[in-house]
């Protein structure tokens, strides 16, 4: 395959993506959601513990893009924005429901193809990590989860939190020291 | 979401953080994108019935306005207006209010004291 056959990176693909959404391209919309909406389930379903809950917001996400389309500029990576979107949908949410969510996700996804014995043990310590994510703070999970998760840099992380970088670096530092302290079960020499 | 998976090792922390984390991460939703291309289509219509809504009550507005300021001189108008005004009760009933307030600026100053002692000393 030559260069010039190269499908284009994601970015800029998502630039062209949006150009045609914003000019009422319907398949172009479709396409659209289809590349980013099962990584932002994904991460909605980390941040609310319910999958309903998260394709609600996950719907309402697509649709303020949608109306922002027309004004969007291509300054920063289009997942960063629905991220952002989403992180501030998350926070009305929690504010709609008066309390933060402190319950575990409402079901494990599959083990893949370990032993039997082996796989149940993941998910044994896959389920108590997300339990434990599930309890830190509100800024020290959604730190941990866009950077474990979602593998985004510090910068990434505090444009979509609208903090400064350094207390990403400290919600995350916290979070770890938090999470260690819930898991100290499973890692302190029997 | 055949992510490659080690058995947790127990001792390494951030290793089994990011295996346990990125098993969440790819959420597949049958059928999500058609179902968010139609909710996105009704909001489009929804908005565009707004949009419209909202210019029709504008032009109304303005042709109120219009009709309202080119009949100012009409003498049909002004007595309409007269007539509106003579049924008003509110004003009416703001008319004798008034009248009362100046009633009660004639009405001379009594001490209480004096009225108990009238009261109690038939002399007086």
């Amino acid at each position: 395959m030559s260069p010039e056959e190269l499908p284009p990176p994601e970015d800029e693909e998502d630039k062209r993506l949006m150009a045609l959404v914003a000019s009422g391209d319907d398949d172009a919309l479709r396409l659209l959601v289809h590349r980013h909406h099962v990584r932002l389930v994904g991460y909605l379903r980390s941040e609310v513990g319910s999958q309903t809950t998260a394709e609600e917001l996950a719907m309402e996400v697509f649709i303020r893009l949608h109306r922002a389309a027309g004004r969007w500029r291509p300054e920063a990576k289009l997942t960063t924005y629905l991220i952002h979107i989403a992180h501030n949908l998350v926070l009305n949410e929690w504010r709609r429901r008066g309390r933060k969510p402190t319950t575990a996700l409402d079901s494990a996804p599959e083990p893949g193809d370990l032993s039997h014995d082996s796989a149940r043990r993941v998910n044994e310590l896959d389920e108590a990590f997300r339990q434990a994510v599930a309890l830190l703070p509100a800024e020290q999970r959604t730190a941990i989860l866009l950077l474990v998760q979602q593998e985004m840099p510090y910068e990434e992380i505090a444009a979509v939190m609208e903090a400064p970088v350094s207390s990403v670096k400290t919600w995350i530092h916290r979070a770890r020291t938090r999470l260690r302290e819930l898991l100290k079960d499973h890692y302190d020499p029997a | 979401m055949n992510r490659p998976m080690h058995p947790p090792s127990g001792h390494d922390f951030d290793q089994d953080l990011a295996r346990a984390l990125a098993s969440g991460r790819d959420v597949p939703c049958p059928g999500f994108a058609d179902r968010a291309v139609r909710a996105i289509g009704a909001d489009r219509r929804r908005r565009t019935l707004l949009r419209w809504g909202s210019g029709l009550t504008t032009a109304a507005a303005c042709l109120l306005a219009a009709f309202v300021l080119h009949g100012g001189g009409d003498d049909s108008l002004a007595q309409r207006a007269d007539a509106l005004a003579a049924s008003d009760e509110s004003r009416q009933l703001s008319d004798i209010l008034g009248f009362a307030d100046e009633l009660s600026l004639l009405t001379p100053a009594i001490d209480p004291h004096s009225v108990v002692e009238a009261l109690i000393n038939p002399d007086l």
